[in-house]
Formats: structure tokens, sequence, C-alpha cells
């Protein structure tokens, strides 16, 4: 038994959300279907299943290590070389904080961007069946199975909802 | 409130994607000729490392001029972008589609241009390395984090290398739309940098919410840089006309006024370059110079600060300053042009309609409003150190040679010549936010009056 | 994309707007609540009353018996300032629909331009200060002033001026912003508001050309009271701050004033309308929306107070001239170390803390907590500043730098009795604003109805949002 995927496309978003609603209906799990447009539509316009994520914690993280790092560098480095200049402590709180911050906020930004591409599942080479007209306005409609038998359910959710095409990959 | 125009998708990206698909007949001769006044550049820098820094004007007690100036104004520049893509971002405002993404390239190669500066004025670039940067560990010697000159490239750096991580982020449904739109190698090359990017609810609403998570992040260490720029005058107590509490806040304004107006410069241009006219129209050039009054006004507010908390103090030095740097030539005809260019002749016109929305007068004002910028610079940096003071025996003037002006017209091709590069490989306009303002506005009827609308998610 | 609204408060999602109500049901039910006043109501007000009173009494003894000794004021100037960072710059949001065209602000305006009435407090606690101010010239020698070469009543005259110029503006944008209000009150209600109401309406019945004139003056008063109120912060803080202290020379203090006044002026509004939407029985109007929208913006506004600081903080620290470290030994370090540590802390720290989170933010509860931990802040810091800054004597006025910090001041009970009074009477007065005209702006709100309406967008929900020119 292999894995099949199949996509229905779409003209407009209307149908595309019937076809959603058809698949719900027709019994296929709520992850194993999926929307596939061009353009960030408003959440859940498409019925679809809201995705979570857990980005925010990817920031705090990176935070803290930017942070620790930071009173690192600027700690030891004036510790380990102590030459007094401007009539400055060693450690100078007040300069050091500055470079504090914008190394927190460096390793907070590069673990955001990390945050992003990781919770958006990317990279991912073999992202499965597409249709460049969907970057054309098009709406593709993605589902994913196991059991052989689900073909036809499927196809006839697309048909009945107007799918201008249905591809088929394994 | 912009007009709603609906554009259908195919169209949109057949537009936008006019750079990449196929080639613009200005392009190659344009590139070819800016290469080549780059590599002049190149070459001229090449020289003043080999000879040293006497091919320039620099000399005592003036040892911060044009280098130092460009490189604060490029600085300055660099803050388009994240004011357009951050600011406006958190603020929803709509009008900011069409402009984030060219802004944010403005940020990445003005930061890179600007860092060049710095450098080359060391005079001997490479002892830099061990200068900023914590290594050489037999050595035991480590930079000196108090000063100002260390927190300068710790900033730029934070900034620099988040601006181009968002410019990323950002790109990747257009990636994904290129990918969709090759084939041959640039497909490959496409399909490799979108990551696999599809479109799904998922990798939308990631790019949603990241999009406002790295604003929220950037915007911070965007009011930090420039902040920090200005600290290296600011501290200092020796200068007069620097050691003021204001520079932090009126380094950043201005970095905005500047920043904001060279992004309308490039905004006519690629409208006229491209042919974008249904994307790039005149509501954008008008909410911009909207914003542009607003911020040209609190910058001659923090201008006013500056100078009357400058005298207020009542020191001989600082006075004896600041009347050579209003009334004594060449630096009162300087100020004069500044004080038109950056504001006096520009801001008065945007206060008109008419003026607002002609996309050739917003050129030419923005760029004057740049070169009243620049000459701000000029006028803090180098007025404050060749004024003659008691104790220095050595005190002359200081007249930029040709090897600054060469380097300094060398740092606008090189700017240009990597946008237009850009531009032949990435959608100058993101094509997303273009499509997704189709989606999220609309009309409503309120009573017999079709007003525009824009749509919010219920979050 | 057609989009189609959504029956009256068929809305799902915790988010979304609530149902919406008949224009003539908010105005009559808005007005009713100007009427009558509860038990509770009535015993706050005469508290309130009975302390300002107290304060008022306590300044006029005050002065009978320090009017000698310019030193003793600090607690009157930190009051003032306060006062006036509050008031000047709670008007402010009032003017956000018009500058930022938001929705979510309508229904929080006219709350925001009442706080002008309160402005009435600085300008009374002002005039003794203003007797106390040192003359520009002593011995034929200028102190260091704004005022150059000025005649010597011009930091008397001219800040006094300001002060009261910025009140009738305040005041001038909340007329003209409710006059579409009083024709309602004029329409709605009985006996002397009604009578009142019908007088300053002058003839409104909402014509085009009567909007359109409201708006401009919005507009045009706006502006003005932008520009007016950074004038009056800059006037004030140098006339009765800086320029009392020999040597500090602080370019960015007016605008670090000025930022904390608007964040002080955001939080009182949060707080105002916290109060208003829990015992007025508002929720109805007042929705979380407002509060997380406010939220952002209190921390936006408490983010910028730290970067105002740090900014000058740092180039007294790093130039270490003996101005410099004669400025931060008085400011920072000396008398008032404790309370500047204790409102940083409040002003900036807690809040930030408080305020990061979106559940925060979210929250009505939540978003007051924030509010009143920074309007205790911005009090300290107040009394950080100008306590120390009037506690040096004047006849070191002259010295180019401090070289002998005063040592700290506490407040006497005058001054105990003057900051309640003077905090209770702005209170008071604005609490007795809310039975002449309704807390809330009838016609925003009206308009709040009309523009935002809650959709259905395909199979989720959304809010569509018009924005007309």
């Amino acid at each position: 038994m292999s894995t099949r995927s199949m996509l229905g496309l779409f003209q407009e978003p209307e149908p595309a959300a019937d076809a959603m609603d058809g698949l719900k209906e027709a019994g296929f799990e709520l992850g194993s279907f999926d929307v596939l447009t061009g353009v960030p539509y408003p959440e859940g316009a498409f019925g679809e299943h809201v995705p979570q994520h857990r980005l925010f914690r990817f920031p705090v993280f990176g935070a803290i290590i930017g942070f620790t790092l930071a009173i690192f560098l600027t700690a030891v480095t004036q510790l380990a070389y102590p030459v007094v200049t401007g009539g400055k402590p060693i450690l100078s709180l007040f300069a050091m904080l500055i470079i504090m911050y914008e190394m927190t906020m460096l390793a907070a930004v590069i673990s955001s961007v990390v945050g992003i591409i990781f919770e958006s599942r990317l990279p991912n080479m073999k992202p499965g069946i597409y249709d460049p007209r969907i970057t054309e306005g098009w709406i593709g409609v993605v589902v994913t199975f196991d059991d052989d038998s689900r073909i036809a359910d499927a196809e006839s959710v697309f048909n009945k909802a107007g799918a201008l095409e249905i591809k088929h990959a394994s | 409130m912009q007009q709603r125009r609906p554009l259908d998708q195919v169209y949109t990206n057949r537009k936008l994607l006019n750079g990449q698909l196929d080639t613009p007949r200005w392009w190659l001769p344009t590139v070819s000729i800016l290469g080549v006044l780059v590599l002049i550049g190149i070459g001229v820098i090449a020289i003043m490392v080999n000879k040293g820094l006497g091919v320039t004007g620099l000399s005592r007690p003036v040892f911060w001029g044009l280098f130092i100036t460009t490189f604060v104004f490029w600085v300055g520049i660099s803050h388009a972008g994240i004011m357009i893509s951050a600011i406006l971002r958190l603020t929803q405002a709509e009008w900011r589609r069409p402009v984030t993404r060219a802004a944010e390239l403005l940020t990445v190669f003005s930061l890179l241009t600007a860092l060049v500066f710095p450098l080359i004025h060391a005079g001997r670039p490479w002892r830099i390395a061990y200068w900023i940067t914590p290594y050489d560990l037999g050595r035991g010697i480590y930079p000196n984090i108090r000063s100002p000159l260390i927190w300068d490239p710790v900033a730029i750096g934070t900034y620099l290398t988040g601006s181009t991580l968002f410019l990323y982020v950002a790109l990747l449904p257009d990636l994904g739309n290129l990918r969709d739109r090759t084939t041959g190698w640039r497909n490959s090359l496409y399909t490799v940098l979108a990551l696999g990017w599809r479109g799904n609810p998922r990798q939308w609403k990631l790019q949603t919410v990241g999009g406002i998570l790295l604003s929220a992040l950037m915007l911070p260490i965007f009011v930090s840089v420039h902040s920090i720029v200005s600290w290296d005058f600011a501290v200092v107590p020796a200068v007069e006309g620097w050691h003021s509490t204001i520079f932090a806040p009126y380094f950043v304004i201005g970095a905005i006024h500047s920043g904001v107006s060279a992004v309308v410069t490039m905004m006519a241009l690629m409208r006229w370059l491209w042919k974008w006219d249904d994307f790039i129209r005149p509501e954008h050039f008008d909410a911009l110079a909207r914003l542009l009054i607003v911020v040209a006004t609190a910058w001659l507010g923090f201008t006013f600060l500056e100078l009357i908390f400058a005298v207020y103090g009542q020191d001989a030095p600082e006075i004896a300053l600041r009347e050579m740097q209003m009334f004594q030539w060449p630096w009162n005809m300087l100020f004069i042009i500044f004080l038109l260019c950056a504001y006096l002749i520009p801001v008065p016109m945007w206060l008109f309609k008419r003026v607002r929305t002609n996309i050739a007068l917003m050129f030419w004002t923005s760029i004057l409003v740049n070169i009243g910028m620049w000459l701000e610079r000029f006028l803090i940096i180098v007025p404050g150190l060749s004024r003659r003071t008691p104790f220095v025996y050595v005190w002359d003037s200081y007249r930029p040679s040709a090897v600054e002006w060469t380097i300094l017209i060398w740092s606008f091709c090189w700017v240009t010549f990597l946008m237009l590069l850009f531009s032949k490989f990435f959608p100058l306009v993101p094509l997303f936010e273009q499509k997704e303002s189709q989606v999220f506005t609309d009309d409503v009827m309120i009573g017999r009056a079709r007003v525009p609308a824009i749509i919010r998610e219920a979050d | 994309m057609a989009s189609e609204v959504v029956a009256t408060g068929q809305v799902a999602g915790h988010h979304a707007l609530p149902a919406q109500i008949d224009a003539d049901v908010v105005a009559r039910e808005l007005v009713a609540t100007t009427m009558g006043a509860s038990r509770r109501f009535k015993a706050i007000a005469w508290t309130l009353g009975i302390l300002s009173i107290a304060g008022i009494v306590a300044l006029v003894l005050k002065w009978i018996d320090q009017s000698d000794d310019s030193t003793r004021w600090g607690y009157v100037a930190a009051l003032v300032t306060f006062l006036l960072s509050v008031t000047g710059g709670a008007p402010m949001v009032a003017m956000a629909p018009v500058f930022a065209k938001a929705n979510w602000v309508r229904p929080v305006t006219r709350i925001a331009a009442m706080f002008s009435f309160a402005g009435v407090v600085t300008v009374i606690m002002l005039i003794p200060l203003v007797a106390l101010l040192p003359p520009l010239v002593t011995e034929g020698a200028r102190r260091r002033t704004i005022w150059f070469e000025a005649p010597d009543y011009s930091p008397h005259f001219w800040s006094t001026l300001g002060l009261v110029l910025l009140l009738f503006t305040g005041l001038a944008l909340f007329y003209s912003a409710a006059i579409p209000d009083f024709a309602s009150m004029r329409d709605h209600s009985t006996g002397w508001r009604q009578r009142w109401g019908k007088k300053l309406a002058r003839g409104w019945v909402g014509t085009n050309a009567q909007w359109r004139t409201l708006r401009m003056r919005i507009g045009m008063f706006g502006t003005f009271y932008f520009l007016i109120l950074v004038f009056v912060n800059f006037l004030i803080t140098t006339d009765f701050g800086q320029s009392l202290v020999p040597g500090w020379r602080d370019a960015i203090f007016p605008m670090y004033h000025t930022i904390s006044s608007l964040q002080a002026g955001v939080a009182g509004v949060v707080v105002a309308l916290w109060a208003a939407r829990r015992y007025m029985h508002l929720e109805k109007y007042v929705h979380v929306d407002a509060f997380w929208s406010l939220g952002r913006l209190l921390f936006a506004l408490t983010l910028l107070w730290v970067y105002f600081f740090y900014s000058s903080f740092i180039v007294f620290w790093w130039g270490r001239s003996a101005t410099d470290i004669a400025t931060l030994d008085l400011l920072i370090k000396g008398p008032m170390m404790y309370v500047f540590i204790a409102g940083m802390l409040l002003i900036w720290f807690v809040p930030w803390w408080i305020l990061i989170w979106n559940k925060v933010r979210r929250s009505v509860n939540g978003m007051a907590i924030g509010a009143a931990v920074i309007l205790v802040g911005v009090l300290l810091d107040r009394i950080r500043i100008f306590v120390p800054a009037w506690s040096v004597p004047s006849d070191q006025i002259h010295e180019r730098w401090l070289t002998k910090i005063p040592g700290t001041v506490y407040p006497d009970l005058f001054d105990i009795l003057i900051m309640a009074g003077g905090i209770s009477l702005a209170v008071l007065i604005i609490m007795l604003m809310t039975r002449v005209i309704p807390v809330l702006s009838v016609w925003q709100v009206q308009e709040f109805n009309l523009l935002a309406k809650p959709i259905k967008y395909m199979r989720g929900h959304a809010t569509l949002i018009a924005k007309p020119d």
C-alpha cells in the first residue's frame, strides 16, 4: 500500500472551499488535505485546519543564547586585557549593555528566521504534488491517503466542486 | 485611501517579473556602464590603499571628512527599509505593499556600501580585523568595547544580517513563483532558493506572523543603529558641536527623512524603467510624501533643539563654532544649501497634492532632500574639527581631494549597480504582497457611497 | 471578492467585534450615562473635593510660609510637570483617528479629550512657581536660558502663556469634537442638560457642510495642539528645570519629557477608560480591541522612554567632563537615587514585562494595571528630576557646573497635601465632566459601528473596515 496524493485545481476560491468541505464530509482525516494558494487568504477562509506553531519560542531561546554570549564576550575579553581607557572602569556596564543589546537582538533575529523556516516545514526538497498555475491565481486542493479505494471518493468530491483539473501522484 | 483596481494574477506575474523573465533593452548597456564605473572606483580605492591616506585631503586636525560623512549618509539611507517595511507593516498601512522589497533591498545594499567607508578610511583595512573582532587569542589583546567605534560594527553587523535575512524570508513566496515561471538552470536555482515553497496555509501563516515578529525585532535594531553611529560623535566632549544628548534621535529621524526620500527616488525610477504604472501609483507617492512632511518637520524640530541647546550653554568655543558653521564662508553657503534642500524647498512643495501626485516632481524633490541630508552630516562632522582651537599648532581647513570625490561617486554607482543586478534575478516589487492587497481589500456600500475597505482577520 | 455582512451578533471567535448596535440606541444609552450619579460616585467625588480644597489651602499656606525659599518648591514643580504630562499627553489619543485613520480609537477619543479640562490644575499650580523663578539677569550677568537677549519677564510670561494656550487649544479640540454630542444631548436628555446641549450644539443638525467643517476643525486643532504640546514641554522643562541647574545642558530633555508625557497620557486614558467601562457599564461600547491597540501604543512608548533616557545618559556617562559628571551626580546618583531607581522600574521595566504579553494587552484589567504602574513611574520620574533641580540654591546659578550637590529634599506636609490635592482635583474634574457630556463620543461610536463590520469571509470570519477619506 503506497501513499497517494491528488491535487484538484480550481480557478476560484469558492469552489475550492467547497472541495475542502466535501473532503471533510467524505471522511478524510483533518490533516490529510490542504489548500495551496498563490496568495495568503484570511485565516480559515477555506475552512482549513488552522495551523498551530511555536514560532515565538525561537526568538526567546535565541535572545538568551545571544545575551549569554555577549556577557561572555564583553566581560571576559575586558578582564583578559585590562587596559583602562577614557577613565572608565574595566567592566563598563553601560558600554557593555550596548554590545549585549545588539548581540541579543542579532541572535533573536537569526533564531526567528530559523524558526520561520522550520515552522513552515521548509526546506522541503520533495514538496510533492503541485502545479505552477497556483502562483497564477489557481487554487489547489491536495489530499493524501494510503488507501487506493479512496481515489474515487476524492475524485468525486473534486468533480462535484467543479475542479478544472485533477492530478495524481503516488 | 487608494483606489482599488482589480488586477489579474497572471497580469501581475507578467508585469512584475518582466525584469527576470525578459531583459529590458536598457538593462545591459546601463549595467555595463555602471560596471565600468564601479571598476574605476575600485581601482581608485586600490591606489589609495597602496599609496596611503596622503592622497586624500585629510590632514591635521580634520581626520574625519568625506569618507565618514558618506558613511553616515549611507547608514542613514539604510533606514528606509525597516521604516517602510517594519513600521508600516506593524501599523498595517496598506500602501506600503509595492515598496517594501525595494526599501529592504536599499537597506542591505546601502549598509554594504556604508561599511566600505570606515574600512578604507582606516588606511590599512586588514588591520580592522583584530581591531574589532576578538580573534588571535594568542596575543591576548582584545577590542576595547568601551569605544563607540566598536559599538558601530556590532550594530551595523546586526542590522545588515537581520535585514538580509528579513529580505530573504519575505522573498520565499516570490521565489516559488519564479520557480514556476522558469526553465533550465534558472529553474534549478529558484527551486533551491525557494526551499520547496508551496503556499499552503501553514506557510502563509508563518509568512504573516514571521513578518510581524521580524518587524518587531528589527525595529529596535533599526533605532539603535543610527543612534550608535551618532554616539561616534556625541559622546566626545572634546569637539564642539558633537557633545549633545539629542544626537541619537536626531540622527535616527534624519536617517528616516533621507531614507524614505531615497525610496521615493527609487520608486519613481522603478515606475519609469520597468513601466510599473499599475503597481506604483501616484497615491503611493502621495502617502509617502505625507509621511515625509511629518518626518521632515520632526527632524526640523530636532535640528532646532540641537542648535538652541548648543548656544544655550553660553560656552565661548561652542558659540564660535556655530558662528563659523552658519555665518562664515564657505560653511554658510553649505548651510543655506543644506536648509533649502533638506526642508525649505521640498516640504512646502509637498503640502500640495498636485506635487505629491506628480511623480517627476517627487523624484526631484526627494533627490534634493538627500543632497541636503548629505550636507547636514558634512556640516556636523567637518566644521567641529576644522575650527581653530588652542594648543593645536597645525591648523588647516579641509578640502576633499579628487580621490575622495571619486570614491563618493563610486558609492552611488555601486549601489545602483547592485540594485540592477538584483533586479535581473529577483522581483523588486513583492508579488505576493501585491496580490494579497487584492484579497484583503473590498468595497462596501455605505448608503449610496462606495467606500474602499480593508479586511482584517479576526485573530 | 464579495463579502457578506454577518447578521447582528452571530460572529464566532473570541476577538471578533461584538454585536452591532443601532445608532439611536447608542445615542439614548450614552446620553443616559450622564444623568444621575450613584452613591459610590458621589462619595468618591466628595472625598476628592475635600482633598482638592485641602491641597489648595496647603498651596496658599506654603506660599505664605516658604515663598522666600525656592529650594522648597521642587515637589510642586514635580506635580506641575506630572499633571502637564498626563493631561497634556492624553488628548493626543483623541487625534489618532484623524492622523492614522485608526478605527479602534473612535470610541476612546472623548475621554482622552476630557483630560484637557484637568489641565486647569496645572495652570493653578504653576502660579507660585512662576513667581519663584530666579531673574534672568543678576548683577549684570545673564544666566543660562533659552531667552537669550529677551526682556526680563520672558520665561514668566511666555511659559505661562504657553501653558494657557495649551489648555485652550485642548478645550477647543474637545468642543469642536463634541458639538454633535451636544446635539444628541439636546435631542435625548432633559432639564439643564437639554438646555445647555441646545446652546452648545449651535444649531447642529448634521448637514454635509457641518460634518466637513467638523472634521476640518478637529484636524486643525489637533495639529495645533500637538505643536503647542511639544513647544510647551520645551518651555516648561527648560524654564522650570534645566535652566535652574548650572551646567545641565541636555538637548534631548524636552523631547524626553514629551515622550514620557505621551506615555503618561496614554496610560491615563487607559486607566480612565477602564474605570468608565467598569463603573458606567460600557462593556458594550468599549471593546477589548481598544485596549489591545492602546496596549501596543503604550508598549512602544515605554520602549521609547528607555531609548530617550539612555541616549541622554550615555552621552553624560561617556563624556565625563565636569558638567557631565555634575549632571549625573545631581539627577541620577545624587539626592534622589532611590526614587530614580524606583521610577525607572515603574516607568519602564515593570510595564515592559507586563505589556510584552499578548494576553495582557488583550485584557482589560491587565492593561489597567500596566497603565497605573506607568502613571506612578512617571510621577516618581518627575520627582527625581524636578525636586533636585529646584533644590539648587539660586545663588549658584551662574557657575559653570554644579560644584556642591544639594542634599535630599523630603516632602513636608504641605507638599503631600498639595500633591494629593492637585491629583484629586484633576481626577474630580474629569469625573464631573462625565456628568456633563457622554464619556464616549456618541457620534464616533456610531461612526465606528458604521465603518467596521464583522463579515463572513468564505468559510472564515473577518472584520471589514471601511476607510473613507
